[in-house]
């Protein structure tokens, strides 16, 4: 048990370190890459590992006769997991999701420290103590309390009143609802009913087993299957799709969306929002391939009300591609990313 | 100490053998070796294994060919419309090198460490102000280096990596050369040696890139451009750490290979590189307290603030930039994209931000516009169009041309128009429906129009309506008139702009067509450039996202009464606490 908690401690030790040294930009925060689409699960598994390591060293503290109260251990695990959100997370998350992950994270340290009678009595120790104030150093802070609250609370209110220019915060739909059909190069597309004509397999017959059978490996660097070259000339049906898919989008796509698809192309840098990231497993991966196609074809524009359509501005491809390209895009896109379309079934 | 005793051999040896380098400065540092001061020999690293070839090709064929070519040759699907056009390998010229000039890069598969390896540094960080991404992130170490062992031994043909007749390797010593602190005093020599190393001929005299900018040459024939010194963050050397002062210093050190920039090594000491180094790293732009800009870590650009404030000034708005009330104005820098939505596309826009500052009167808002330009184009003769028309036969870059007729090829081609600016804002912005905001270019609709202000480097400020982006724009009545050119100038490398217009109100003006501009309110804004050198006209410019200008009220008396009440409010709060606990305590103990 002893040498267990002894490990955790170790972790606990190593972890706070590691964190600290990323607070003062000894360690960057890259060292250990948080990947795109893993992103939740590795932070859930550092936290835990942290939550083990710090039980571990508060158990030998209090082995060793130097225990943490209660009222330091709830406050001081709040304030690491607010420094593990700001100076561990890259890349950073906006203050707004740090705060909101900020009260959850207060309202379970109150849960935990108010679990039963016992830990929540040690736990308002310290505050009834400055409260009463017996002692000098009490009455000290007390007086202290007294006097800076007010300034405090009254500083933050002139500055929250101070008339200010920060952007106006604007939410919007990312994938709102799609119409029944789409009317692109004057032939109508049911959207439940369409398919992309070029998922074949070599036969010419549509083949989703066989074209999800050829698309990258979804892995670190999202590889091509060792035999499914997109480049060989001697492929047949899907592949050979992707590979004039990709020659499309590289002709016209990547200056936005990225040269690997992850919204980080040439322009992305000059719009607000970036491009979409198809990477992200919250994008392309949620959606049939027919909303693409209807999503692509009208752009922008052709977004409804509820999607902002001022805050996209892709063109509408129809201006540009014809259907086939459309078409040969979207299987490039899938291909890329290692994604299946959703389907109706 | 090292240094004057490595000059003095320098000298001896330079005299001795009778090989005087030709520099400006008289004569050339080199040390007793022959080798130029910062350097050392290094050895050729060992050929990468077969399976790391074989398992590059995997990563090549899915990430890099779409750019770079099935044959490495930089003729991929995408490099028609790319400029600069992506990397041909076959020649093995590589630009961003800790060696010396004309010699490989370093490149050891087995040794993935910053410094030492230059490919998988490019790889890893990218090339920013090109389409090569960092690939930090997206494929693993290994695979970063899995690629470059195929690259190098399959795609680089003209030259062998491995080849010890042929190559040699003599490496720049970055890490033990302590860099010289940036010193008043050395910035100021540095300012002195680029002017007698001549490095302002191409880059222009305030480092904006602009001298010679249209006669430079690749090796492969393409138009090439000096870097801007302002504009850290798009030195393809950066290493997405733009203010580090080292990525000058390499680049100097070593030359870029492929292109006009020679290596400085043979003619400068290190202490002197330093002191270039140091005044140009000073150049590049910095906040007002002189900090490098805050890099948003998803774009390697500097961060946007999406509010242009705009500070209230009594009387008439002064324009000199070098008045007390424009330095104070907060500068925000707008970036911009090609105009890449509707044809003809813009692929490549030479004018990647601007700067926008911004002052108001009862009267007038006045937008002071700054932004670098490397040619001053104004269109010689009268333009075959009229001011109104967007829908002019401009044509975009076909996506499929090889290399003669691709976008590279045509840099210095273009026929010359005017260098422009415009501003527009949406009409009637406050009555628009939630969802609906008029910022396509040029408007959304009739019912929803934008005001746009265009000014031209032909002297012209022209106030227009747009009412959607394939409709031509509508010329206003008079409005003209209540504009005002405050001022306009293009030099060394950078245009100055300040436009006046009204703010607009019920009596005076349209309010159809006019931006009604209100203090405390958020009026969205979009911004135009167009660079007369790069063929711009019509819908081929540059455009920025939606920014908004925001008239900064003074400030309400409220602001000063209401924090007091409250800081009152929690004093009788804290006294009702202690009272409350005493007599609970009082209760308790009698």
């Amino acid at each position: 048990m002893k040498a267990l908690m002894s490990l955790g401690a170790l972790i606990g030790v190593a972890g706070i370190l590691l964190l600290g040294g990323m607070v003062f930009d000894i360690v960057p925060s890259t060292t250990v890459r948080l990947v795109e689409g893993y992103m939740p699960i590795q932070m859930i598994v550092e936290v835990a590992c942290y939550v083990v390591g710090f039980a571990g060293l508060s158990y030998i503290l209090n082995a060793m006769g130097m225990a943490i109260p209660r009222f330091w251990q709830g406050i001081g695990f709040w304030v690491f997991f607010l420094m593990y959100l700001k100076f561990r997370v890259y890349p950073p998350i906006p203050f707004s999701v740090r705060a909101m992950y900020g009260t959850v994270a207060l309202v379970t340290v109150f849960m935990w420290i108010s679990a039963n009678e016992e830990d929540w009595k040690k736990f308002k120790q310290p505050i009834m103590n400055v409260l009463d104030a017996q002692t000098g150093a009490n009455r000290l802070l007390r007086y202290a309390y007294l006097v800076l609250i007010p300034i405090l609370v009254g500083g933050f209110s002139f500055n929250a009143m101070m008339p200010k220019s920060e952007e106006p915060i604007e939410l919007r739909t990312v994938h709102p609802a799609p119409p029944a059909s789409t009317k692109v190069h004057g032939k109508t597309y049911v959207l439940q009913t369409s398919q992309n004509p070029y998922r074949v397999n070599p036969e010419g017959k549509y083949d989703q087993e066989f074209s999800n059978a050829n698309i990258v490996e979804q892995s670190m660097g999202r590889l091509m299957k060792p035999n499914a070259n997109p480049w060989d000339d001697k492929n047949q049906g899907y592949l050979k799709y992707v590979r004039e898919g990709g020659e499309i989008f590289f002709q016209n796509c990547h200056f936005c969306h990225g040269d690997n698809l992850n919204g980080r192309g040439l322009h992305a840098f000059a719009f607000n929002p970036i491009p979409a990231n198809f990477t992200d497993p919250g994008t392309i991966a949620q959606l049939q391939e027919t909303f693409i196609f209807w999503r692509v074809s009208k752009g922008g524009i052709g977004l409804p009300n509820e999607g902002f359509p001022w805050a996209s501005v892709m063109p509408p491809w129809e201006q540009h591609l014809t259907v086939d390209e459309i078409w040969k895009v979207i299987l490039f896109e899938y291909w890329h990313t290692g994604y299946y379309p959703r389907t109706w079934d | 100490m090292m240094d004057s005793i490595t000059q003095k051999a320098g000298i001896i040896a330079a005299a001795a053998f009778g090989a005087v380098l030709v520099s400006s400065a008289g004569f050339s540092v080199v040390s007793a070796q022959g080798l130029p001061e910062g350097f050392k020999k290094g050895d050729l690293a060992p050929e990468p294994s077969a399976e790391m070839i074989e398992a590059g090709k995997r990563v090549y064929f899915t990430k890099c060919v779409w750019c770079h070519g099935v044959d490495g040759a930089g003729d991929g699907p995408g490099a028609d419309r790319l400029w600069p056009r992506p990397r041909n390998f076959n020649q093995g010229t590589f630009k961003i090198r800790h060696t010396a000039s004309g010699e490989l890069p370093l490149f050891d598969a087995k040794k993935p460490v910053a410094g030492q390896n230059d490919l998988f540094e490019t790889v890893t960080h990218g090339l920013p102000g090109s389409a090569m991404p960092p690939w930090e992130g997206i494929l693993s170490e290994e695979q970063r280096l899995q690629v470059l062992s195929f690259v190098t031994t399959q795609l680089v043909k003209d030259r062998k990596f491995t080849d010890k007749q042929s190559e040699t390797q003599t490496v720049l010593q970055l890490a033990d050369l302590k860099p010289k602190p940036a010193t008043d005093e050395s910035k100021k020599r540095g300012s002195e040696l680029i002017v007698e190393k001549k490095c302002v001929e191409c880059h222009g005299m305030e480092g904006r890139g602009d001298g010679n900018a249209f006669n430079l040459k690749d090796d492969w024939g393409f138009s090439i451009q000096p870097a801007n010194w302002h504009k850290c963050w798009n030195f393809r050397g950066s290493r997405q750490d733009p203010y580090n002062v080292g990525n000058i210093f390499r680049t100097f050190s070593t030359g870029v290979n492929g292109t006009p920039m020679p290596s400085f090594a043979d003619n400068t000491s290190v202490d002197e590189r330093w002191d270039i180094a140091n005044f140009v790293n000073s150049l590049c732009e910095r906040d007002p307290l002189g900090n490098p800009l805050p890099i948003d870590p998803l774009t390697d650009k500097p961060k946007i603030n999406f509010v242009i404030p705009s500070d209230q000034f009594e009387g008439e708005i002064p324009a000199e930039i070098e008045h007390e009330a424009w330095q104070k104005a907060p500068k925000r820098y707008v970036a911009m994209g090609g105009q890449i939505t509707h044809k003809p596309r813009n692929f490549v826009n030479r004018i990647d931000d601007i700067w926008v500052r911004s002052l108001y009167n009862d009267k007038s808002i006045v937008y002071l516009i700054e932004w670098d330009d490397r040619t001053k184009s104004v269109a010689e003769g009268k333009l075959p169009w009229a001011p109104t028309q967007v829908n002019i036969d401009i044509k975009e870059q076909a996506p499929k041309t090889g290399e003669e007729e691709s976008i590279a090829a045509n840099q210095n081609k273009y026929d010359v128009y005017n260098d422009a600016i415009g501003i527009e804002t949406a009409v009637k912005w406050k009555e628009l429906p939630a969802p609906i905001k008029p910022r396509y270019l040029f408007g959304s609709n009739e019912q929803f129009p934008v005001d746009i202000v265009k000014w031209e480097a032909d002297g012209s400020l022209r106030a227009f309506k747009g009412t959607g982006w394939d409709k031509d724009f509508e010329e206003r009545d008079n409005y003209e008139e209540s504009m005002k050119l405050l001022k306009s100038e293009w030099k060394n490398g950078r245009w100055y702009v300040m436009i006046q217009r009204p703010v607009g109100n019920k009596k005076d003006q349209d309010y159809d067509e006019d931006t009604f501009f209100e203090v405390g309110q958020y009026i969205p804004t979009v911004f135009f450039a167009w660079d007369g050198h790069n063929g711009d006209a019509g819908r081929k410019m540059a455009v920025s996202a939606f920014f908004y200008t925001f008239m900064n009220p003074p400030v309400p008396q409220e602001t000063y009464i209401y924090p007091v009440v409250i800081a009152v409010g929690v004093v009788l709060l804290e006294g009702w606490v202690l009272t409350r606990r005493a007599n609970r305590k009082k209760g308790k103990t009698l």
